[in-house]
């Protein structure tokens, strides 16, 4: 089967007025298989928004090519549009003057779909689906954030195409209308087989959402890879360990590698142990030390987590290719990060 | 496969008359939207015809003077649609992320931008009607329907979206052409001999005056519709054949223009970002 995108050695370098260059993607490599939900995470700056509008033909790559379903974006670009729907981050994507029913049925002509019996029962199931039937008539200027991000949304699908960007679809939405948006990718890949990617800065939702990840510092990919894949790289051995009361300094000497912090009137230990410790032997070593124990709970990294650390190391030295260097950092102690 | 062969050639056909229509259903329903600033508009033009035409003629303007200068007036009137449709309109869809719906079309760039400016045509059409028709009923001023006025009009109106295309592909490069374009549209009210006919003018400015886009269809314009004369006479005389090539040149350089203005925007990342 076909990827449903494809990227090699994709570089984008922007000339400033300065005359220096700058390079907002490098030879980037990157897959994605037909219906994941795949998300492209990085910090502001990191070429996401670059390397998305090069997927979509508006911006020329400097080298490279994209293939939308084997579609080259250059060589074939009738095609490789039909094969995707967008909506791009800061901007309104639609006409705010005209109501959702008049953009949808506007923007499926632009996008090819010349069947006006088709395009309208297509737009009355998106209006349905993502609960604006009711207000099709009312112009998109006067709908709340969430309503529009949403009629975003349903233009980018009105020409039911198997590949959906998505650059940051909840920003500035409220936590409802977030959750909308969520449950509706989720729908997307799950129930139509679409390929949804996900440029967001919401790791949480990356996390829950994405079937892959791949994580860019500065134009270059340092992670690619299924998220749960990722997530299990960065498992370690760690613990928090929950006390009555304080402790005193020398009590924390006794379990060493542990940091202490108060939460709730209580004392939590947080901590990662060799991989010849077990429970048992924390459980020995807090009484031993005269604490008095409530719990003990391993702590499993998140995507945050893993996204900072990855992003940390970048801006010390050169970024390097996923896999290696990853298996090779799995002994790190994140609890530096913040685990 | 016959079958499919069919289909994709009836859609081939259909597709430019979709994608006008379409442009069409837009334009109408933005301008509906804005239907207090397009009332307000149309008669502060129809004021300032009236205006001008009063005080070039010292007060005391005849309707078979004025004839003239309606037809020059409205002939501005498409240059300052079109010239606000392509600068202003674009600046406007960049910064609210349209115009990068649109380059996401899997239609030819080309053909949407043709269909916006056949819609935009269309639109200003009917309001220069609207307005040419209410300023000839109050005024009394009489312009013949000609059919040999449409070549001559639909070449001028050809060299206008020609300057309109390259100040389109300026604004999607430079985006603040906003000074330039309204300096070009009084610089045509003024220069394109509605009020004050080119050959009243000094040589150097009329030289320049006939440089300008409509400038040259205006003239041709007035002789054909109002002084009857035929298309062959006009051709005689060369004016018709320097508005051919007048119209040609501006259509070649503006399409060209906007063509590296789009690739120039494409490569810079330009079409979103204001």
């Amino acid at each position: 089967m076909k990827a449903a995108i494809e990227i090699e050695s994709l570089s984008k370098i922007f000339r400033s007025r300065g005359g220096d260059d700058i390079e907002a993607v490098s030879r980037l490599d990157l897959t994605v298989e037909p219906g994941q939900v795949f998300g492209f995470l990085g910090s502001n700056g990191a070429g996401k928004t670059t390397t998305i509008k090069m997927a979509c033909g508006l911006v020329q790559p400097t080298t490279g090519t994209v293939r939308l379903n084997g579609f080259d974006i250059r060589r074939q670009r009738g095609q490789a549009m039909q094969q995707i729907g967008s909506v791009l981050e800061g901007t309104r994507n639609v006409y705010w003057r005209m109501n959702a029913w008049q953009n949808l049925l506007y923007f499926g002509r632009i996008k090819g779909v010349t069947s006006g019996k088709e395009l309208k029962a297509r737009a009355e199931q998106l209006l349905r689906e993502l609960d604006l039937w009711e207000r099709r008539k009312d112009p998109v200027g006067e709908y709340s954030r969430g309503m529009q991000q949403k009629v975003a949304i349903a233009a980018a699908l009105i020409a039911d195409p198997p590949i959906v960007l998505l650059d940051e679809p909840t920003l500035g939405l409220d936590v409802q209308a977030s959750r909308t948006v969520r449950d509706w990718i989720t729908q997307l890949s799950a129930e139509r087989g679409k390929t949804v990617v996900l440029t967001t800065h919401q790791l949480d939702m990356a996390e829950s959402l994405c079937d892959r990840v791949a994580i860019m510092s500065r134009g270059q990919l340092l992670a690619h890879r299924p998220t749960s894949e990722l997530l299990d790289l960065f498992r370690r051995e760690f613990y928090k360990i929950r006390v009555r009361g304080g402790i005193r300094p020398g009590e924390l000497k006794m379990i060493p590698g542990f940091t202490a912090s108060r939460e709730n009137g209580h004392t939590v230990l947080s901590g990662e142990v060799s991989a010849d410790v077990t429970v048992f032997d924390l459980v020995e070593q807090v009484q031993g030390a005269g604490m008095d124990l409530i719990g003990i709970s391993p702590a499993e990294p998140n995507l945050e987590e893993i996204f900072i650390e990855l992003v940390e190391r970048a801006e010390l030295g050169p970024a390097q290719d996923s896999a290696m260097e990853l298996d090779a950092s799995h002994s790190r102690n994140i609890s530096e990060t913040g685990g | 496969m016959t079958m499919t062969r069919s289909v994709l050639m009836t859609r081939t056909v259909l597709m430019p008359g979709t994608v006008l229509l379409n442009e069409c259903y837009k334009r109408i329903i933005l301008l509906w939207s804005y239907r207090f600033n397009f009332l307000t508009e149309t008669l502060m033009i129809g004021f300032l015809f009236v205006g001008i035409s009063f005080f070039v003629s010292g007060g005391s303007p005849a309707p078979e003077q004025m004839a003239p200068a309606l037809l020059g007036y409205l002939t501005w009137f498409f240059a300052a649609f079109a010239i606000g449709d392509m600068s202003q309109g674009i600046r406007e869809e960049t910064q609210t992320g349209t115009l990068e719906q649109m380059y996401m079309s899997p239609l030819p760039s080309g053909l949407l931008l043709a269909g916006r400016s056949v819609a935009s045509l269309l639109v200003s059409s009917a309001m220069v009607i609207l307005v040419g028709g209410i300023l000839m009923l109050l005024l009394g001023i009489r312009i013949p329907v000609r059919l040999e006025g449409a070549p001559i009009f639909i070449l001028t109106i050809t060299g206008l979206y020609g300057f309109a295309f390259l100040l389109g592909g300026a604004t999607l490069v430079f985006k603040q052409v906003n000074a330039l374009s309204n300096l070009m549209t009084n610089m045509l009210l003024f220069l394109n001999g509605s009020f004050l006919t080119v050959e009243r003018m000094p040589v150097w400015l009329e030289t320049f005056a006939r440089s300008l886009p409509t400038t040259q269809g205006i003239d041709v314009l007035r002789r054909v519709v109002l002084d009857d004369l035929s298309l062959t006479s006009v051709w005689q005389d060369g004016s018709l054949v320097w508005l051919v090539a007048h119209s040609a040149i501006f259509l070649i350089v503006g399409w060209g223009v906007f063509l590296w203005g789009e690739r120039v925007a494409r490569r810079r990342g330009l079409l979103g970002q204001y």
